[in-house]
C-alpha cells in the first residue's frame, strides 16, 4: 500500500510543490535590491487580493471571464461535436469539409486575432468568435474520431437485432463514442478558458481577468498581476476537477485503467 | 451416469397461445427452424484476387436439431455462420430457413459470437433487453422475460453488473441469454466457449445442453473442441480448409442428456481427430475431390 492511497496524504503531497514555490518566492522578495521589483512579497500580494475582493473587481472579472469562456464553449463545442459526428457518419460530408477544416485547425488561436479584429473590430462579438473557434476544433476532432472508431462488431450486434438508424445512433454510436466526446469536451473547455483570457488581454474588453492583468501591467502593479494569475490558475484547476468528476460518473461503465 | 437437475423452463416459455408473444405454440415451434444450404460458394477478394473460402457446401439441418461444426481454423466456419445469419450476403448458392431465402439479418436467426460482444456501456440486464427492442413482446413483459433468461444462464444477482465486472464465462453466458431471449428459430454459436477455461467450459456446455433440451430450437455450433462437438451435437460436420469444404458428417446417435464417459463418444472422437489431423492442408483439387465424396449421410 503506497502513501498515495490515503486521501489526505495524496492531498498533502500535491501541496508540496506550490508551498516550495511560495517559499522560494518569498525568499527572493525579501532579498531586496533589484529583486524587490521583480518579486512582490506575499504580504503585498495578499493586500492586493484583499483590495480587489473588497472593491468587487475580482468577482466581476472572474464572472465576466467565466461567462465568456462558457458561452464560447457552449457554441463552439456544440457545433464541433455535431459536425464531428456528422462527418464521421457521412463520408461525403467528411470528404467535403475534412481537408479544409484540417488546414484551418493548423492556425493557432492567436493567429485569428488580426483577421477577426479587422472584420469585426475589438468588441465582445470578436472575443466570442475567438473563444468559439478555440473550443470548436478539439470537440470536432474528438467527436469525429470517437464515432469513426466505433467497432464494427458492436454495429453487427445492432444489425442482428434489427436496430433502426436512430437505435443504432442512440444505443451504439453515441455511447461508444462517449469517452472521446468527453475528452474533446475537456480539451475544449481548457482551450476556451485560455482563449477567454487571451482575448481579453489582446482585444481589450471592459471587464475580465485579462483586462485587469493588462491594466496592472501598464500601471506596473506586480501584485495585481500575480493575484489575477493565481485566480486564473485556480479557476482553471477547479473547472478541470469538476469535469473530471462528471466524466468519471458518465463513464462508470468503463473498466478502471490498470 | 451423473445426476443433473433440469431447472424449470421460464414461465413465458412454457405457456402456449398468443400471450406468449414471440414463442408461439409449442407444436408450431417444433415444425420450425429447418435450414437448407445448397451449392454454397463464397469467395473473398483480397487485393484484386478472389480466394474461395467456401466451396460447394450442402447441408440440411432438421428443425430442433443440434449440429456441431469442427475444422481447422481458417476453413470458413465463421464465414459460413455469418452468411447464415445474414451479416454477409455476397455468396452464390442458396441458404434457406423454413423455405425462405436468407438475404439479411432477421430476429428468426440469432448468433452468439466468439467474443461475447456485450455492449460495455450497458448493464447485463440492459444488454439482454436490447435484443427485445424490435420484437412485438409487450414492454410490460420484457423485464420478466429478461429476468427469466438471466436465470436460465444462472446469472441472477448480476443484472446490474457491467460487462467488465463479469468473468469471461459469465459474459459468454450473458451473450447466450441475449441470443435466446428473442427465441430465434435458429441459433448459431461461433466457438461460444472457445475462450473459457476447461472447468467453466464443461459447466457452460451442460447449461447449453439443458437449454437446448428445453427450447428445442435448431442450433448450429462451431467449435474447435471435438469432444464438445460430440457431447452436444446430434451430428458433427467435419470441415477441411483451402477452400472450406465438408469432408464428413458424423451421426451421434445417443440420447440427451449425454454421459461424457460414453464409449461411443470416445470412439467417434478418435475417428474425427484422425480425420482432422490426416487432412491434407495443401493438396491438389483432384486429391481433395475424392475426400468430399464422403459426406453422403446428409442426403437422408
Ligand atoms: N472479411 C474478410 N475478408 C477477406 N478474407 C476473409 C474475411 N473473413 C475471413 N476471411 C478469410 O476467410 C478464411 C476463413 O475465415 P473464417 O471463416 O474466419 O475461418 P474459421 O472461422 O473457420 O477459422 C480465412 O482464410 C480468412 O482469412
Ligand atoms: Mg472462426
Amino acid at each position: 500500500m503506497s502513501l498515495l492511497d490515503h486521501k489526505p496524504a495524496r492531498f498533502a503531497v500535491g501541496l508540496v510543490a506550490p508551498a516550495l514555490l511560495l517559499a522560494w518566492w518569498q525568499w527572493q522578495a525579501s532579498r531586496g535590491g533589484s529583486n524587490a521589483v521583480a518579486f512582490a512579497s506575499l504580504s503585498t500580494v495578499g493586500g492586493a487580493a484583499r483590495e480587489l475582493i473588497v472593491n468587487g473587481t475580482l468577482l466581476a472579472d472572474a464572472a465576466a471571464t467565466l461567462q465568456r469562456a462558457f458561452t464560447g464553449l457552449g457554441i463552439g463545442a456544440t457545433l464541433g461535436i455535431a459536425l464531428g459526428i456528422a462527418m464521421a457518419m457521412w463520408p461525403l460530408l467528411d470528404r467535403l469539409l475534412g481537408p479544409l477544416l484540417n488546414a484551418l485547425r493548423q492556425v493557432p488561436m492567436i493567429g485569428w486575432l488580426p483577421l477577426i479584429g479587422l472584420w469585426f473590430g475589438s468588441d465582445e462579438g470578436s472575443e466570442l468568435i475567438v473563444i468559439c473557434l478555440s473550443a470548436f476544433f478539439p470537440a470536432m476532432l474528438n467527436a469525429h474520431a470517437g464515432v469513426a472508431q466505433v467497432e464494427r462488431r458492436y454495429l453487427e450486434v445492432g444489425q442482428i437485432y434489427g436496430f433502426s438508424a436512430s437505435q443504432r445512433f442512440r444505443r451504439i454510436l453515441l455511447p461508444a463514442a462517449m469517452p472521446m466526446l468527453l475528452t474533446g469536451l475537456t480539451q475544449s473547455l481548457a482551450f476556451a478558458w485560455i482563449a477567454a483570457i487571451a482575448a481579453e488581454l489582446l482585444m481589450g474588453a471592459s471587464v475580465g481577468l485579462g483586462v485587469t492583468m493588462q491594466q496592472a501591467q501598464t500601471q506596473q502593479r506586480l501584485d495585481i498581476i500575480l493575484v489575477t494569475i493565481a485566480v486564473t490558475a485556480a479557476i482553471g484547476f477547479a473547472i478541470n476537477q469538476l469535469v473530471y468528476r462528471i466524466r468519471s460518473s458518465l463513464l462508470a461503465w468503463q473498466a478502471p485503467a490498470q | 451416469m451423473s445426476f443433473e437437475p433440469v431447472p424449470q423452463r421460464p414461465p413465458h416459455l412454457s405457456q402456449t397461445g398468443p400471450q406468449t408473444g414471440i414463442a408461439g405454440a409449442e407444436s408450431a415451434r417444433s415444425a420450425r427452424g429447418a435450414l437448407t444450404i445448397s451449392s454454397l460458394d463464397k469467395s473473398f477478394t483480397i487485393s484484386g484476387t478472389a480466394r474461395k473460402v467456401l466451396d460447394g457446401i450442402n447441408l440440411t439441418v432438421r428443425p430442433g436439431e443440434f449440429v456441431s461444426i469442427v475444422g481447422a481454423s481458417g476453413c470458413g466456419k465463421s464465414t459460413l455462420l455469418r452468411l447464415i445469419v445474414g451479416l454477409d450476403d455476397e455468396y452464390t448458392g442458396e441458404i434457406r430457413l423454413d423455405g425462405e431465402r436468407v438475404a439479411t439479418t432477421s430476429l428468426d436467426r440469432g448468433i452468439v459470437f466468439q467474443d461475447h460482444r456485450l455492449f460495455p456501456w450497458m448493464t447485463l440486464e440492459q444488454n439482454v433487453e436490447l435484443a427485445l427492442l424490435n420484437t412485438d413482446v409487450p414492454k410490460s413483459r420484457r423485464a420478466q422475460i429478461v429476468a427469466d433468461h438471466i436465470a436460465l444462464v444462472n446469472l441472477t444477482g448480476f443484472e446490474k453488473a457491467y460487462p467488465h465486472q463479469l468473468s469471461g464465462g459469465m459474459a459468454q453466458r450473458a451473450a447466450i441469454a441475449r441470443a435466446l431471449v428473442t427465441e430465434p428459430k435458429l441459433l448459431l454459436l461461433d466457438e461460444p466457449l472457445g475462450a473459457l477455461d476447461a472447468l467453466t467450459r464443461v459447466h457452460v456446455q451442460n447449461e447449453l445442453q439443458r437449454i437446448w433440451m428445453q427450447q428445442r430450437s435448431t442450433m448450429v455450433m462451431v467449435t474447435h473442441d471435438v469432444e464438445e462437438a460430440l457431447y452436444l451435437g446430434d451430428r458433427v460436420i467435419v470441415m477441411t480448409p483451402h477452400p472450406g469444404r465438408i469432408r464428413r458428417i458424423v451421426d451421434v446417435d445417443l440420447p440427451h442428456p449425454r454421459d461424457r464417459r460414453s464409449p461411443v463418444l470416445h470412439r467417434l472422437k478418435d475417428e474425427i481427430l484422425a480425420e482432422l489431423t490426416a487432412a491434407p492442408t495443401d493438396t491438389t483439387d483432384d486429391a481433395r475431390g475424392n475426400l468430399v465424396l464422403l459426406p453422403t449421410r446428409e442426403d437422408r
